[in-house]
């Protein structure tokens, strides 16, 4: 039996991590149209790890115990169900190759980054529908259950269930490959890669203070899958925009919140409390951004939070930099939230009046007449303006547009100073 | 002090809905259990149903079992150190397996 580590400790999300990279190598050695055999298999090597650790102890490689288990089970189950016909010895054969050198050893770990990158790209496919990629890529790459992707979308899990099935059904009709995109598909493909990883990175990035917890792991599942793709040789400046944006950003999720649950808004959140890790991973990777020639809406967004990372408290920091980068957002992107953002770095720059002109064609948008962040930066600038009464009033109207119980306090606390 | 066997049965059908996460979870709550001082000895069992002897007209036959009937499975067992049944059974109830579905028969070891 394997050696007994009475003492070790399992690293956090192992499980995870290691049902994603393993269901990836299954599912290349499967073929993608067995990926629902890879997840299971896994899931049964998990099973077998759970029935045997507590008894004999952690192995000292638990990484390696649960992928060389997860092959030999495949080599079980392929050999009992002949679902691969002739081909079956060819397959056993192949299981057997890839199940004898196990992580963490160098060319193991080098070949899973590359079984990984596949399998994102595959998951991310423009033929597929953004929801349909993004729960595909958390089940089967990022190793979350149906039931955390449930809680992390607020949806069922019969849903979420049905989504997976559609998903695999698409793939399977659409013969979607594990092949890696290249020459001129490449950059469609990469670009789709990105705007779900994004899209993955937001979903968890705009739950507020006292969601679960399971929201920041997709903030920092999207920061790992950004990551592989930058590692990847086919990364482009673009890539690494992506990644030092949401390092930058997810290094801020342990300030956002404090003790008691309630929200702190950027400039009042502890800095200290900022992961310094992952700023220096959102700096690396802006560096990197910066090579080419090419400014896209990452770039912008990472300069935004580059800036204000950079800041040592916010007296320092550089507002008029900020206002400039959400112009050239707003060029790129003229959606209403950037226009709002941009607004209140205007108020910091020339004042609440002129911001109060910036917001004036938002408010007289039909569609976002009830949107509560409008109301509650229209609130705050009354406030700053010394228009109390009118202050109250909007900030009234955002917590009666609904709003998550966080920011429900937070604008309490703003209308109650509207009082004294 | 006196010794006892806590022979754990579960129910692999229960494992079905946990993802990777809950599964490393609940290993890491049957870990802190496992590492008590109170633990002389843990074993696992093999995973198949095991044979079951028994003599049919004075002839012995082997049979697949014991359990082959029920879901749940004896899955292994832990020896422990306890003054009495009552603590044995307070030990067996600290233990995670029931949250997760599963049984523990509780039996002292005889002159021990």
């Amino acid at each position: 039996m394997t050696a007994q580590a009475d003492t070790a400790v399992l690293v956090e999300h192992l499980f995870r991590h290691q049902a994603g990279r393993v269901v990836a190598r299954l599912t290349r050695l499967l073929g993608v149209e067995y990926v629902a055999l890879a997840e299971e298999t896994v899931q049964e090597a998990m099973l077998r790890a759970l029935q045997t650790w507590p008894y004999q102890g952690i192995p000292e490689n638990a990484a390696g115990w649960l992928f060389r288990v997860a092959h030999n089970i495949a080599i079980d189950v392929v050999r009992r169900d002949k679902v691969f016909g002739g081909k079956t010895e060819g397959i056993v054969a192949e299981l057997t190759r890839s199940g004898t050198v196990v992580p963490p050893e160098p060319d193991v770990e080098e070949q899973l980054r590359d079984d990984e990158l596949r399998m994102i790209f595959m998951c991310c496919h423009p033929a597929l529908t953004r929801e349909a990629s993004v729960a595909l890529s958390l089940k089967t790459i990022g190793g979350f259950s149906v039931r955390e992707i449930a809680r992390a979308f607020l949806a069922d899990e019969a849903a979420i269930a049905q989504r997976l099935v559609r998903a695999k059904r698409q793939i399977r009709d659409q013969q979607l490959t594990l092949d890696l995109p290249a020459g001129p598909d490449l950059a469609a493909r990469l670009d789709s890669a990105l705007e779900v990883i994004y899209f993955m990175f937001n979903e968890g990035y705009s739950a507020q203070a006292g969601a679960d917890l399971i929201r920041q792991d997709l903030c920092l599942e999207a920061l790992r899958l950004g990551r592989l793709v930058a590692a990847a040789s086919m990364a482009t400046p673009r890539v690494h925009a992506l990644v030092a944006l949401m390092a930058l950003q997810a290094a801020r999720l342990p300030a956002r919140v404090d003790e008691a649950g309630d929200l702190v808004l950027l400039e009042d959140q502890d800095r200290s409390r900022w992961d310094e890790r992952l700023i220096a991973v959102g700096f690396h990777h802006f560096d990197r951004s910066i090579e080419g020639s090419e400014v896209s809406e990452y770039h912008v967004q990472a300069a935004i939070a580059a800036t204000h990372a950079r800041a040592i408290d916010p007296d320092t920091l550089n507002w008029g930099l900020i206002l400039e980068l959400y112009d050239q957002l707003l060029a790129i992107n003229a959606s209403p939230i950037v226009a709002l953002n941009r607004a209140v770095a205007l108020a910091k720059v020339h004042g609440p009046a002129a911001a109060m002109a910036a917001i004036a064609p938002l408010e007289r948008d039909p569609k976002l007449r009830h949107y509560h962040l409008l109301l509650a930066v229209r609130g705050q600038l009354l406030f700053d303006l010394g228009r109390t009464r009118e202050a109250a009033k909007a900030f009234r109207a955002a917590i009666a547009c609904g709003c998550t119980d966080p920011e429900r306090r937070l604008l309490e606390r703003r209308l109650e100073a509207c009082a004294r | 002090m006196a010794q006892f066997m806590l022979l754990l049965y579960d129910n692999p059908a229960n494992w079905q809905k946990l993802g990777p996460e809950d599964m490393q979870k609940a290993l890491e709550k049957y870990m802190a259990w496992t590492k008590k001082p109170f633990t002389v000895d843990s074993k696992r069992l093999a995973e198949d149903p095991g044979r079951v002897i028994r003599s049919h007209s004075g002839k012995p036959r082997a049979t697949d079992g014991p359990y082959s009937e029920t879901k749940e499975v004896l899955g292994g067992f832990y020896t422990v150190e306890a003054a009495s049944y009552d603590e044995a059974v307070k030990l067996a109830l600290e233990h995670p397996h029931r949250e997760y579905g599963g049984t523990i028969e509780v039996r002292q070891l005889y002159g021990q």
